[in-house]
């Protein structure tokens, strides 16, 4: 039975440095597993299209250009994804990649978090199309008509 | 003894009532808050928070809840502020010498420092919330338990300099071994009852946020509750002032205040962030049988002291 | 329920759905004699999110993810329940070494949960410092879990038939060094809360529930085990690397809420141990096996120990690769009826810590809502049906 049993912590932490992280002054380093943005490597991918179908939270669009040249375009939702790497996981090919550095990604307006992948005249294709479908310029943030 | 005599008008709103002691005030907030964080191995507050948290709650809108009697609830946080404003004036803030001064002006002061809690405890009343109605109750409770001991335990030096104005004893605390060597339960009590006047922990039952919400300010959001929250800052500066004047010696210039209360500003910012919350009648209990008693056996060792050794304490 | 019309002119005080003692939308009635508490009733419902129902409309992968999701505290448990209720299914069991490292980010998350719940507790009991302190060093085992899996909440470990991530000989010693700062600071805050006067006064004989009472309501895990019902699904039903690596029955016999401090903080300890042994023995396997996309017809249950008790998960496939029923029982709700029926009796102050004693989890357990109507079978609603009573009731 003792009276202020946490004496010493508080004693000691008066002359102790806070441990609170100020955070957006002082960064730590990520760790290396941290799961960040995705990445796609346009060059490796094959259509499979089982990172689509098994994403929990239909983040993922894997746009078809060109079937047979395999020339593919993902359009990538960072605002619905919930950064559980199960597309990783299914990739069979590597071209998928969580990327550990990169995890800041609020921002302040819808556009900058549909990110398109894919090599640029073929993302500009997908633009093309998708300009010529919807000529009044609506919101590509929609649900995949697929899913 | 600095002792300079200022116009009336200067003394109500400049120094030390009014301006000099708001701002203060709310740097010892910030002190409190800061220290129980650094206790806590906590970042704590910038200088400014409790100023900021004023400017905000000020520029808010208060909202007067149905079923309340309207006067009363807007009148109260005045009265509270008001009351612990004029309790400054006869403690001798800074090291001089008090504005006002006359034999009895103790019992005035603490008094009037009562009559803080008392306009808590009506405010809760006041409203029909039940949080409130709990919270009022509670703090009327904690009142009555805490108001003997504490008033006891500032006797204690009262009765050996045999003298009830704060001034001269604060004078001839100077003068005379320290009061918290020749009286030590005396000054525990003072200090522990002066928590539990401010509603700190563990006394912060009357307030206590998981079970009441905010106690008796539960319905009080723009201007009453930033009224309410000075009102107790100022109370915590004349609480630490008196509790130092008497006990620790005396305090006759600044600087011999400001480091008195600040070391008195750490122990009770390490109380603070020592114990868990007492319910309210662990807290009537606590004051009744040991707070009490304690008091009143220092009140009988000061008279047997005095009739058997009048030069002990220096008179 | 409190509605009792004998008694017009009690004294009700509402906790909740919005209340600094709770965190999460519950809504608690007490009625007050002064500070005595004469009677409790509990209302929930106020974060059902249709969790089941979504289950119904993703395949078995996305699924688990959802599941994951049912609760932000104790994730992983969730994610591990339902892998293992399918992989059941599907004929399928997952590698040793896989198993094993579910078992250790179960441990590591029950060791995180159970400082939060310290902490919260503490911070019902007034006791801020301790609240700040045990989250300050609850940050440790943060970072493992960070380290380990990538995040800090809903880890993501498993995969359905194994897990994403291995635990490497430099990880392995990353987590011993964490442990050994957790286990000096888990044995100093068993002396604060065994020993601190004031702490005590507002633990000791508090919300006291004996053995019988604990079975009779129904309680699970540490708040069962602290009444002295020997209870705990990792010793009774051991599942994933359960087998291979036993736990330590944690129990009290006191009941009161000390006792339920006691045997969360004892149970740290335990895990703390475990985690080391499993480090030391981990198997040599692979991670993951082939698992098929559609899941065999058929039923199974599934059942895991939580940091609050027992998890019960029944799922129910019909062949294709989406489930067709997923029914989660969390160990919340089997916990309500110790709170509802033992607060009466108590001061007011004592509630928010009897109620944060079971270790409350409300996103948790708001799970099925039950709705009254008198012309017809309370079980029997029809889609139509719960479609007009929405539309009336948000008219």
């Amino acid at each position: 039975m003792t009276i202020g049993a946490m004496i010493g912590d508080i004693l000691r932490s008066l002359f102790k440095k806070p441990i609170t992280e100020r955070y957006p002054f002082e960064r730590k380093p990520a760790p290396e597993r941290l799961r960040g943005k995705l990445h796609y490597d346009p060059e490796k991918c094959t259509g499979c299209m089982l990172c689509m179908k098994d994403c929990p939270a239909n983040a993922i669009e894997i746009l078809t250009v060109d079937r047979a040249a395999k020339k593919f375009v993902m359009r990538f939702h960072t605002d619905r994804c919930t950064y559980c790497a199960q597309c990783v996981q299914n990739c069979r090919f590597n071209c998928l990649g969580m990327e550990s550095e990169e995890y800041e990604l609020a921002a302040l307006s819808r556009e900058p978090f549909v990110v398109y992948y894919g090599r640029e005249e073929d993302v500009q294709f997908i633009l093309d199309r998708a300009a010529q479908e919807n000529p009044d310029g609506t919101d590509p943030c929609q649900p995949p008509a697929a899913a | 003894m600095n002792n300079i005599t200022l116009p009336p008008l200067i003394a109500l709103l400049l120094f030390p009532g009014g301006l000099f002691l708001l701002s203060f005030s709310l740097f010892f907030e910030w002190a409190d808050r800061k220290l129980v964080a650094r206790f806590q191995n906590r970042l704590g507050p910038r200088w400014f928070q409790p100023l900021a948290d004023v400017v905000k709650l000020l520029a808010k809108e208060e909202i007067v809840p149905d079923g309340v009697h309207k006067g009363l609830f807007l009148v109260l946080p005045i009265i509270a502020l008001a009351a612990a404003l004029t309790a400054a004036l006869y403690v001798p803030m800074l090291g001089f010498s008090p504005a006002f001064s006359f034999q009895g002006d103790l019992i005035v002061t603490l008094y009037l420092l009562s009559v803080m809690t008392l306009c808590l405890g009506l405010a809760g009343a006041n409203t029909a919330d039940r949080f409130s109605l709990i919270g009022a109750t509670r703090t009327l409770t904690q009142l009555f338990s805490y108001e003997a001991p504490f008033l006891l335990a500032l006797l204690g030096p009262a009765i050996v300099v045999g003298s009830w104005s704060i001034a001269e004893i604060n004078t001839l605390a100077s003068d005379s071994l320290w009061f918290i060597l020749s009286q030590p339960i005396g000054f525990l009590v003072a200090l522990v009852g002066l928590m539990g006047k401010l509603e700190l922990p563990p006394f912060d039952a009357p307030e206590a946020e998981t079970e009441i919400v905010a106690g008796a300010l539960t319905e009080y959001s723009g201007r009453g509750f930033a009224l309410f929250r000075l009102g107790k800052d100022v109370e915590l500066v004349i609480g630490l002032t008196l509790v130092a004047a008497f006990y620790l010696g005396g305090i006759i210039n600044p600087l011999d205040f400001l480091w008195k209360v600040a070391v008195l500003l750490l122990v009770t910012a390490g109380l603070q962030s020592l114990f868990a919350r007492l319910r309210i009648d662990q807290t009537v209990g606590l004051w009744w049988r040991v707070g009490a008693l304690l008091a009143l056996l220092q009140l009988l060792a000061i008279v047997v002291g005095r009739y058997l050794n009048p030069l002990l304490f220096g008179r | 329920m409190s509605e009792t019309p004998e008694t017009p002119q009690k004294f009700v005080v509402p906790i909740g759905p919005q209340h600094p003692a709770l965190k999460e939308p519950g809504h608690f009635e007490f009625s007050v004699d002064g500070e005595i508490v004469t009677g409790a009733s509990v209302r929930l419902g106020y974060v059902h999110r249709g969790i089941e129902k979504g289950a119904e409309n993703r395949n078995y992968a996305q699924a688990m993810y959802l599941m994951e999701r049912v609760c932000g505290i104790c994730s992983h448990v969730h994610a591990t329940a339902f892998a293992l209720g399918t992989e059941k299914l599907a004929g399928v069991t997952a590698p040793a070494r896989a198993q094993a490292i579910r078992t250790i980010v179960a441990e590591l998350e029950r060791l995180h949960s159970h400082m939060l719940w310290l902490g919260v507790a503490a911070h019902e009991g007034g006791f801020d410092t301790l609240f700040m302190y045990s989250w300050r060093d609850r940050e440790t085992v943060m970072d493992l879990l960070e380290a380990i899996t990538g995040n800090r909440v809903n880890y993501s470990v498993n995969l359905l038939g194994g897990v994403k991530v291995d635990i490497t000989p430099e990880l392995a010693d990353q987590i011993r060094k964490g442990l050994d700062f957790l286990e000096e600071r888990n044995q100093h805050y068993l002396k604060v809360v065994t020993t601190d006067e004031t702490f005590l006064g507002r633990t000791q004989g508090v919300g006291t529930m004996t053995k019988e009472q604990a079975f009779l309501t129904g309680a699970v895990g540490p708040t069962a085990r602290a009444s002295g019902v020997e209870i705990d699904i990792r010793v009774h039903a051991p599942y994933a690397g359960y087998p291979d690596f036993p736990v330590n029955l944690v129990i009290d016999t006191a009941g009161d809420l000390l006792a339920r401090f006691v045997v969360r903080i004892k149970e740290m300890q335990e895990s703390c141990r475990l985690i080391r042994h499993i480090l030391d023995h981990m198997p040599e396997t692979e991670l993951t096996v082939r698992m098929p996309r559609r899941i065999p017809a058929g039923e199974t249950i599934s059942r895991v120990e939580a940091p609050r008790g027992e998890l019960f998960y029944f799922i129910k496939s019909n062949g294709t690769d989406q489930p067709e029923r997923v029914k989660v029982r969390t160990p919340t709700l089997c916990n309500w009826g110790s709170v509802i029926n033992f607060a009466p009796g108590h001061k007011l102050a004592d509630m928010p810590m009897i109620l944060a004693g079971i270790d409350p989890c409300f996103s948790c357990n708001d799970r099925l809502i039950s709705i009254r109507r008198n012309e017809q079978d309370p079980q029997l609603w029809s889609w139509e049906d719960l479609r007009q009573y929405g539309v009336q009731y948000y008219k």
